[in-house]
Order: C-alpha cells, then structure tokens, then sequence
C-alpha cells in the first residue's frame, strides 16, 4: 500500500517466477525482450533521488523548475536506473538473483518528467565468457509517450551459474 | 553562462559529495530503484560464491555509484546552463555497508562543434581506505558560444 497515491504493482520478490526466466544459455543476443510501458510519478523519482542524496531543485521545487530552462519540474538522467526494473516484468533475465552489474554506458538526450508514460526497447545484444563468468551485454532504449527518445544505453552483467 | 566552458582547463578537478553506505541506505535504493536483487538484502543469500567471486555479505547496488557520479556532473553542469550527456562506468571491486565512497571528474578534454561545446570527464569512484571502486568516462555539453554580431 503506497503512501496517498496509486502505484504500479511491482513484484520486489526476485525468486518469483524465477524458474520462467531465461539462463545464459537460453538467451538468444538480439532477441526483443518484452517490455512494459510505465507511468513515471513525482514520487517515484523523488524517492529514486533521495536514495542517492540527490535533491537539486529541478526534482522538487516546482516553482524553481517552472522558471527554468525545463520548464518544469523533471527527472535526473539516472532516473534510467529505476526505468529498467519499472518496465521489466517479472520473468525477464534482468531480475534473476544473483545478477551482477559489470558496468554500463548511457547517453541522454532529453529529461524523463512526472507523468510521462515510458516505454522500452530493451535486448540482449551480446553474451560471451571471460574468466570462467558468464556476461551478456544488454541494451536499452527508453521513449516518452510522444516517442522521443530520454535516453540509450548499454551494458554488462554477470549471470548467476 | 556560456563562457564558464571557456574557462575549464584540463585536469581541472570536478569534487563530488562523500556518501556514507549503511544496511538503510542500500535499502533505500531497492526502493528507489526497484532492484531488490538479493545481492543487496540477503546476507544468507551471499554466503555463497559468484562465479570466482565471493562478496561475504550484501554489497551495495553498483548502480549506486553511477547516481553519484550522475548527481556530481548534474550540479556541476546544471550551474553553467550545461547538460549531462554520457556516462560510461565500470565497477572495480564491491562497495559494503560501512564504506563511504567519494566520486570526483577531471576534465580529460574539449571539444568545440558546429552546433555545441563539449568536455569530457575521466571519473573515479574511491572509497575511504582509497581504493577505486568505480571508473568511467562522461561527457557534459554547454550551450555554443554566441558569435559576436557584427
């Protein structure tokens, strides 16, 4: 039950569904993976930035964001980081317990906002073993509900033997 | 706020704020983030190993890091009208409850184009005994120069 507003139902149990999901093995690079468009709160990316400490004004202070060049109050690019997991359901690879997070690179065009219904366009694009670990590379594109790209990227995780 | 790019020189260092890593806040970041991978809940969980890696007990969501970075380049450019473009990072050992973890830039390179000024940042991530726990690369755009009228 979240605090006043309606939140998406968002499963925090990584072993659910966990046997559905794809192994290293079973990941096919250039694959779509499926997807599901999300509806980017206020709350949510203000709760996203304080987990980081992050409380410029153009996230919280509407009137501060009004009189700036955005126009209004936006997200921080790194908002992605939460976008991933928003739009991943639950049998999708990404959440399999024990994913290592190798690194990643991303570019950003223009800012996520509150209210904008997200989508992704995300695959594996790669896998290969180094080190006797297994990586896929991954990469994601997010669009706002105009189809404007917010921002790309890519990157690298461990899969759990 | 245009010609702050003029006055960036290479090597010029980019400080970025100490976070202190404790059990709440990388809970904090589940919620923030919605990655309740068990890395980062689960002590039991991580008494096993990874592949040729064992953690010993939860570590902190790499992706932490990279909301740090992206908090220090964001007041930095934000300031000077500029925009946080890119972010390339690679996490260099694990981050646990305990650890304060600093990130900072140095300005790599300029870069003037048609339409834009650019910089190019080399990051580091360092913890409180010094060790590097991330590194990457950004890049941060300003506005163009507006050519005199004549």
């Amino acid at each position: 039950m979240a605090q006043g507003h309606e939140t998406q139902e968002f499963e925090t149990d990584f072993w659910k569904d966990a046997k559905n999901r794809k192994s290293w093995d079973e990941i096919v690079p250039g694959e779509p993976r499926k997807t599901v468009p999300y509806e980017l709160t206020l709350e949510a990316i203000q709760l996203y930035c304080r987990s980081v400490g992050d409380v410029h004004p153009l996230y919280f202070d509407e009137e501060y964001a009004r009189a700036s060049r955005y126009g209004g109050l936006i997200a921080p690019p790194s908002i992605h980081i939460m976008l991933m997991f928003a739009c991943t359901p639950t049998t999708d690879f990404m959440r399999s317990p024990g994913t290592i997070n190798a690194g990643q690179s991303w570019s950003y065009n223009i800012p996520a906002r509150p209210g904008d219904t997200i989508t992704m366009q995300a695959r594996a694009l790669d896998k290969f073993i180094k080190k006797e670990r297994l990586f896929v590379v991954h990469d994601n594109v997010f669009f706002n509900q105009r189809d404007e790209v917010i921002c790309s990227g890519r990157g690298q995780t461990i899969r759990p033997m | 706020m245009t010609e702050f790019f003029e006055t960036l020189n290479v090597a010029d260092v980019i400080d970025g704020v100490p976070f202190s890593v404790t059990r709440e806040t990388i809970r904090e970041f589940c919620d923030g983030s919605l990655d309740y991978n068990p890395l980062h809940l689960d002590d039991n969980y991580m008494e096993g190993s990874f592949g040729k890696t064992k953690f010993g007990g939860i570590i902190m969501h790499g992706m932490t890091n990279f909301g740090l970075i992206t908090r220090m380049l964001t007041d930095w450019a934000y300031a000077a009208d500029g925009e946080h473009r890119r972010l390339e990072t690679r996490w260099k050992s694990p981050v646990k409850p305990g650890d304060t973890i600093t990130p900072s830039g140095v300005v790599k390179s300029k870069q003037v184009t048609d339409k834009s000024q650019w910089v190019v940042i080399d990051i580091a991530v360092k913890n409180q005994r010094d060790e590097t726990v991330a590194t990457g690369e950004a890049m941060v755009e300003f506005p163009p120069r507006v050519p005199a009228t004549t």
